[in-house]
């Protein structure tokens, strides 16, 4: 009797191969070792956690670099302070035109979520008295940090202007977005921080 | 890393001319194949660009949908060209559509397609990757191993340069099935488990991994289904024809 690679089952007459059986195999052992990896491959928590041994990084999902400047106003401003409440931080400079056109959004949003949502204008390296001479005329009502070094601005990895990051309660950075926002995608972005 | 690319006064930035060079490689890719099992090139190249189109505009739409308040007062907006106004997942979706009609429309052979747009899309994937490791974008869970990648003071890997890598070596393999293919659609499949493999053993690699209930990363989730789904296909498609069957007495 030679040996085929196709045999058939006498108890139920139905034609299997030998190749379909060890695919079949093939498939659950795939299927069982999958399912393990990614039990032991799971996130201790949800999308949520940071450790807190985490180090500060100007990254999605890591807490924001804690920094402290010198507003327009002349008072003191310290990022941790913000904690409790979304943080959106806006880096920008007067001579920057994307930059100026967004101001007038982010005023909207700074004074519709007056109490709820921190805005936050870091302007990039420029005195106190050139964007003092604009303020008027961009109309600035929320903090507007002074980067005189652009120490901040390099510590956050700001590449173009402008760069905005958003900040959850908690200090965490969810989003990131270089160039300049609309009321759309400022209106999209919030989301991530804001209710 | 090199986000952007300094050509002069010129700043291009590398991530959206990696996208562009790798829409173009994977339309290049996938009208190669098609021409080496007898379907017109032409046809992957309006199937492509008729989908990309399509998916531009409904991925627009729906942000628009989405935050039509905004819009209501800013309706220059809705043309703008602003690349972080889109939702995907509808793009994607009226993509698939689009140049599924097209394929009906013309008649073309379902699995052939498929055969040249899984090259195609491994292809531009392969680019796409390259583009991320060099601008820097997703972020690697942290790693001892000699060729971590330091970012903020944290070696962490190069994920982005292991996804290159499998979906090279998933398209030379789909190539070389392609070339020696009997059965149309064989090597969509093979593409499917090569990336769903990927997907699977590669995502833990990720820092930033997108999870779902009890921590479960959704990648490898998904890339799990795909190679089970792939695999099953394969295994049907080995059933025996009446011919090859010994006569059952």
């Amino acid at each position: 009797m030679t040996r085929n690679r196709y045999e058939v089952p006498r108890s139920t007459g139905r034609r299997v191969s030998v190749v379909q059986v060890r695919w079949t195999l093939l498939i659950l052992l795939t299927l069982v070792l999958g399912l393990a990896w990614i039990w032991v491959n799971r996130v201790p928590s949800n999308s949520a956690f940071v450790p807190a041994s985490q180090s500060p990084a100007p990254v999605i999902g890591y807490p924001a670099p804690d920094f402290v400047l010198t507003t327009l106003d002349g008072e003191e401003f310290r990022l941790s302070a913000q904690r409790g409440t979304p943080v959106v931080l806006n880096f920008w400079a007067t001579w920057c035109p994307p930059c100026r056109a967004e101001l007038p959004e982010l005023r909207s949003v700074s004074e519709r979520y007056a109490g709820q949502l921190a805005v936050v204008g870091v302007n990039q390296a420029e005195s106190a008295a050139t964007v003092a001479k604009s303020s008027p005329e961009l109309g600035l009502t929320f903090p507007i940090p002074l980067d005189l070094q652009g120490d901040v601005s390099q510590v956050y990895g700001v590449r173009s202007l402008p760069t905005t990051f958003f900040i959850d309660r908690n200090g965490v950075i969810r989003q990131i977005q270089n160039g300049p926002l609309t009321e759309a995608t400022l209106a999209q972005l919030l989301r991530t921080i804001f209710p | 890393m090199l986000p952007v690319l300094q050509i002069g006064p010129l700043t291009l930035p590398t991530y959206p001319l990696s996208l562009l060079l790798a829409i173009w490689a994977a339309l290049a890719a996938g009208e190669w194949a098609a021409r080496r099992q007898g379907i017109a090139g032409d046809h992957i190249y309006n199937a492509g660009l008729y989908g990309i189109i399509a998916a531009l505009v409904v991925a627009r739409l729906a942000h628009v949908i989405i935050f039509w308040p905004a819009y209501r007062t800013q309706p220059l907006e809705i043309v703008g060209f602003n690349t972080r106004a889109l939702i995907w997942w509808p793009g994607l979706v009226a993509a698939l559509l689009v140049a599924g009609w097209y394929i009906h429309r013309h008649r073309l052979p379902w699995a052939k397609v498929a055969d040249a747009g899984a090259l195609g899309a491994l292809v531009g994937i392969t680019i796409a990757c390259l583009g991320a490791f060099l601008a820097g974008r997703g972020l690697g869970a942290p790693t001892r191993l000699p060729w971590g990648i330091s970012t903020w003071d944290v070696p962490r890997h190069p994920f982005q340069l292991y996804w290159m890598l499998a979906t090279a070596t998933t398209a030379g393999l789909v190539a070389w099935v392609l070339s020696r293919q009997k059965q149309p659609g064989a090597a969509a499949l093979v593409a499917l488990v090569g990336y769903g493999l990927a997907l699977l053993l590669i995502e833990p690699a990720r820092a930033d991994s997108l999870t779902t209930t009890g921590g479960l990363r959704v990648a490898q989730l998904v890339g799990l289904a795909a190679v089970i789904l792939a695999l099953w296909r394969l295994r049907t498609r080995l059933k025996p024809s009446p011919d090859e069957l010994p006569k059952s007495q």
